[in-house]
């Protein structure tokens, strides 16, 4: 198990000091999957680094399996070399003057408790076997293509067992092909070898589907937290929405509240109304942002009464194989949605779009950004 | 880099032009080309290696009257001195000043490079400047320091303990070569290392950090053996230097009765009753230059080794530096000390020696002052004139050398022509020639070809043109960079071979022409051996004045040109060091 609480890193440069973590707090059970998602420069990969104990925060505490490993308050820092961790480098740090079996029997050779000869053979072919790399233990590192740099990098970060698996961006080096092979397979090892694992990646696509909890960050902060459907379906603010997949945005006024949560909205410069669940705080001629996916965007082709309907233009068409991208303008918003590809229109027709209530999102203004 | 230029072998299987492709002016060209750089680089070779079968020695080997003799050879292998002396000390020389060197330049480049050290960028720089002094102004400076008698260090040391008499250091002696030349080639050394303790992925040792390993295995097992190859190639190229260093020994060595086998052929040449003997020198000169050629083979191995090390790196995270803590005091002292003995002793011990002549330093001594050294420099036209020679030589020098390793590098990528690859190797080979035999090699050469040019400024031009190598590798580096279809282009849209370099290639290449040329005006701007050797009335060079006012006794002008020598260096360390910290993108 993984606590980290209030985690501050500040980075001293020439022009005074620079805040990379401002408080970061989350806790990963014992055997669970969770990955910190975010834009380049979001603190993510420094967050893993002071988790690695290769950075020494400068606030906050980081406890693995009950063990305060780092809490700079109290002036205690235990160096990366005695945290019980693997971990996958971005460039997999595979050391070039070694050969496959050396770099996984590495972690071994150096403990403090050296298992006998034998013992570290066979843990080490178990551990490339793991990853399907036995055949090339003897091979030379500098002759590995990236994909099985990246295996023999797992292999040697699983070998000795550890209490915390640290991956950062581990696919991120890897064409787009083998990128999504590399992930069923990670995703499976981890479920094999069932150990604690932080990730950390800017590919919301990899984080949804390998997680078992997801952490948007931004800015040296947490935005958002929680399972990867929930975090996608609910997402808190415009930042989150757009960071985790293609979303819609729509500008709305409150005409009339409908109950203690619900209201009907009029969207500007469309006709019809929708009726949505707002958040609290918001009455009547408040102006809110309503958030949808494409794939819950339902488009008709006929005239329809009626409320939750909004009337557009079909601005471009994108045929695409297995579905066509509608690109439909609604005032001045282009909203997008996904048609299935036996419907045919054309450019210039009208169109009308319905949002299931449920499937949207509401913010008040300021919220999104 | 390496991606790039396999992409660019990838996707045009076969950039090689015949020879009817280039047109005339394309013919033309790379002919005058490849004759230049063969006969620059070979035909004093030749010229040496004739000589050293040829006798008697005092005849040039084409002088009626000489024959072809092994009796060269016999004199120079068996005289037991040889075996006794020159051999022993030459080993002694180059293997005490390469490990001083590398144990000063590793823990300085690895201080600057990978950990917390205060003022970093501007150790940096200090340790470089006397990288472009010439060795003769700090041997100089060093026996100004270090004389048994009179020298600064001495006298304090003396002061200090209380001792009377002379000494107790001398620099005169095996102790004082080693000190001198090692010290004397940290800066260079020190550049190659720090490069290469750059370009290591910092999370190969992050790695073994997170995998239980302690800082110290992590520096033995990791560290160390991955940075192996960036540390060979420096070692084997340092080695080289060292062994066909020259000025040291000559200005130092001399006087203690200490020969090494580049001034045991200078000293052939220059012997005090007879004439010179050329067969002995050359014949003193073919193991050595066997010895460098092998060297610089080796060293090609080397290369080629740390270029398969190179793994894939992830996007910049900086390297975190390693906190000195409790051992910043002690890194901070070993770099003042260095600084002080490197750098600033030697630059003081010389203005000081130009405006009150060599003297122990003291308060009466003050009132003394005096620009007559430099009154007396700036009056004589002999001054003037080496002033001249000195940017001349290493002007034009440059500059032939810069274009025609260019030209040679596009004739070896771009061209099918036979034999580039023997062209190749020629080039790259320059490099291994110690250039006490190169001056020796032009020396016969130029004395033998009846065309007067033997004595003028310009022999010095055509003999320091042979280190072809620098330019011609830089070039291929670049080129290799340079898409070949951009070249395709440029003939597709109707440009021919002369337009083509001119107008695609040559502004292509310019940022390193430039580096090349730069490069080039220093190592001649440096260059003391080849004028040395060749020198006469009418082409000494700044170097070779100082030389000979210090063994005249004028010390106070030796010192003012020395002084003259380092303050033209300042400004070009300055515009370096922009270039290099550009290049790095350092703090």
């Amino acid at each position: 198990m993984l606590k980290v609480e209030s985690l501050v890193k500040v980075y001293a440069s020439p022009d005074g000091t620079v805040p990379a973590v401002r408080g970061v707090s989350f806790t990963v059970p014992q055997g669970a999957f969770f990955t910190l998602l975010g834009p380049s420069g979001c603190g993510k990969t420094t967050t893993l680094r002071c988790v690695a104990g290769l950075e020494q925060p400068s606030g906050g505490t980081i406890s693995i399996d009950g063990t305060v490993v780092a809490d700079p308050a109290r002036g205690i820092h235990v160096p990366a070399y005695r945290r019980d961790i693997g971990m996958v480098f971005q460039s997999y740090a595979i050391w070039p003057h070694m050969d496959v079996f050396g770099n996984v029997a590495y972690p071994l050779r150096v403990a403090r408790k050296r298992p006998p000869r034998a013992e570290i053979r066979e843990r080490v072919m178990e551990a490339l076997r793991l990853v399907g790399m036995d055949a090339m233990a003897a091979r030379s590192a500098t002759k590995l293509s990236g994909g099985q740099q990246q295996r023999v990098a797992f292999a040697r970060a699983l070998v000795r067992h550890p209490k915390l698996l640290l991956l950062d961006e581990p696919l991120s080096n890897l064409d787009a092909k083998l990128r999504e092979q590399m992930r069923f397979e990670l995703q499976e090892l981890v479920a094999r070898v069932a150990i604690t694992t932080l990730y950390v990646t800017h590919d919301q696509s990899e984080a949804l589907a390998m997680s078992d909890n997801v952490a948007v960050m931004s800015d040296g902060i947490i935005v958002q937290s929680g399972p990867p459907r929930d975090v996608y379906t609910k997402p808190r603010d415009a930042f989150v929405a757009a960071f985790l997949g293609a979303a819609n945005f729509l500008k709305a006024e409150v005409v009339q509240r409908t109950g203690a949560q619900s209201a009907l909205v009029a969207i500007e410069g469309g006709s019809g109304r929708f009726s949505v669940t707002l958040p609290p705080g918001i009455a009547a001629g408040d102006h809110i942002e309503i958030v949808f996916r494409p794939e819950d965007a339902a488009i008709h082709f006929a005239p329809m009464g009626g409320d939750d309907l909004v009337q557009g233009l079909v601005e471009r068409l994108s045929f695409q194989g297995g579905s066509t991208e509608c690109y439909l303008r609604i005032g001045g918003t282009i909203v997008r949605a996904i048609l299935h590809p036996a419907i045919e229109t054309t450019n210039g027709a009208a169109a009308w779009l319905r949002i299931d209530p449920a499937r949207c999102v509401v913010y008040a203004p300021g919220q999104g950004r | 880099m390496t991606a790039v230029a396999q992409e660019a072998a990838a996707s045009t299987p076969d950039p090689g032009r015949r020879w009817g492709e280039l047109g005339i002016a394309g013919v033309l060209v790379i002919s005058l080309t490849v004759l230049a750089a063969l006969y620059l680089i070979s035909a004093p070779l030749i010229m040496l290696l004739t000589t050293a079968f040829r006798g008697p020695q005092d005849l040039l080997p084409f002088e009626p009257g000489a024959i072809w003799t092994f009796e060269n050879l016999r004199a120079v292998y068996l005289d037991t001195k040889l075996y006794t002396s020159v051999i022993p000390n030459t080993l002694i020389f180059t293997a005490g000043s390469v490990s001083l060197t590398f144990v000063l330049a590793f823990t300085l480049a690895w201080l600057v490079e990978r950990t917390d050290l205060p003022w970093r960028t501007t150790v940096f720089t200090i340790v470089l400047f006397p990288l472009l002094v010439p060795g003769v102004v700090l041997a100089i400076a060093w026996i100004f320091l270090l004389s048994p008698n009179t020298g600064w260090v001495n006298v304090a040391l003396r002061g200090v303990l209380g001792l009377t008499g002379s000494g107790p250091l001398d620099i005169f002696s095996m102790g004082g070569m080693i000190l001198a030349q090692g010290v004397g080639l940290v800066p260079f050394v020190f550049l190659l290392l720090s490069a290469a303790l750059r370009s290591m992925n910092p999370s190969l040792e992050e790695a073994s950090s997170a995998s239980g390993a302690s800082p110290l295995v992590t520096f033995l097992r990791v560290t160390l053996p991955v940075l192996r190859p960036g540390i060979l190639a420096p070692l084997i190229l340092a080695t080289l230097v060292t062994l066909e260093q020259f000025e040291i020994p000559l200005v130092i060595g001399f006087p203690a009765r200490i020969n090494v086998f580049s001034t045991r052929i200078y000293f052939e040449l220059n012997t005090d009753s007879d004439l010179p003997a050329y067969g002995k020198a050359a014949a003193v000169a073919l193991p050595f230059l066997v010895g460098g050629i092998l060297l610089l083979l080796l060293y090609n191995r080397a290369i080629r080794r740390a270029e398969h090390f190179v793994t894939v790196t992830g996007k910049g995270y900086r390297p975190s530096r390693f906190a000195l803590g409790r051992w910043k005091l002690p890194a901070i002292l070993f770099i003042v000390i260095y600084l002080a003995i490197a750098a600033v002793l030697p630059a003081v011990v010389l203005v000081w020696a130009s405006l009150f002549g060599y003297g122990v330093p003291s308060w009466p001594t003050l009132g003394t002052a005096s620009f007559a050294a430099y009154a007396g420099l700036f009056a004589s036209g002999k001054f003037w004139g080496a002033v001249g020679n000195t940017f001349l030589v290493a002007g034009s020098s440059a500059a032939i050398v810069t274009v025609i390793g260019a030209l040679l590098a596009w004739t070896i990528l771009r061209t099918r022509l036979p034999g580039r690859f023997v062209l190749d190797f020629v080039s790259f080979m320059s490099l291994g020639i110690p250039s006490v035999i190169a001056g020796l090699a032009a020396m016969l050469l130029y004395l033998s070809l009846p065309i007067g040019l033997y004595g003028t400024v310009w022999v010095l031009v055509l003999a320091y043109s042979y280190r072809m190598a620098v330019a011609s590798r830089l070039g291929r580096a670049a080129l290799m960079q340079i898409h070949a279809e951009l070249e395709e282009a440029s003939y597709t849209a109707g440009g021919g071979w002369a337009t083509t370099i001119r107008r695609i290639v040559l502004p292509l290449l310019a940022p390193s022409l430039v580096a090349s040329f730069v490069l080039l005006f220093i190592l001649g701007f440096r260059e003391f051996t080849l004028p040395t050797i060749l020198q006469s009335p009418d082409n000494t060079v700044l170097s070779v004045i100082m030389w000979q006012l210090f063994q005249s006794n004028q010390t106070a002008q030796a010192a003012a040109v020395g002084t003259m020598i380092v303050l033209f260096v300042v400004p070009v360390i300055f515009a370096m060091r922009r270039l290099l910290l550009a290049q790095d993108g350092k703090d």
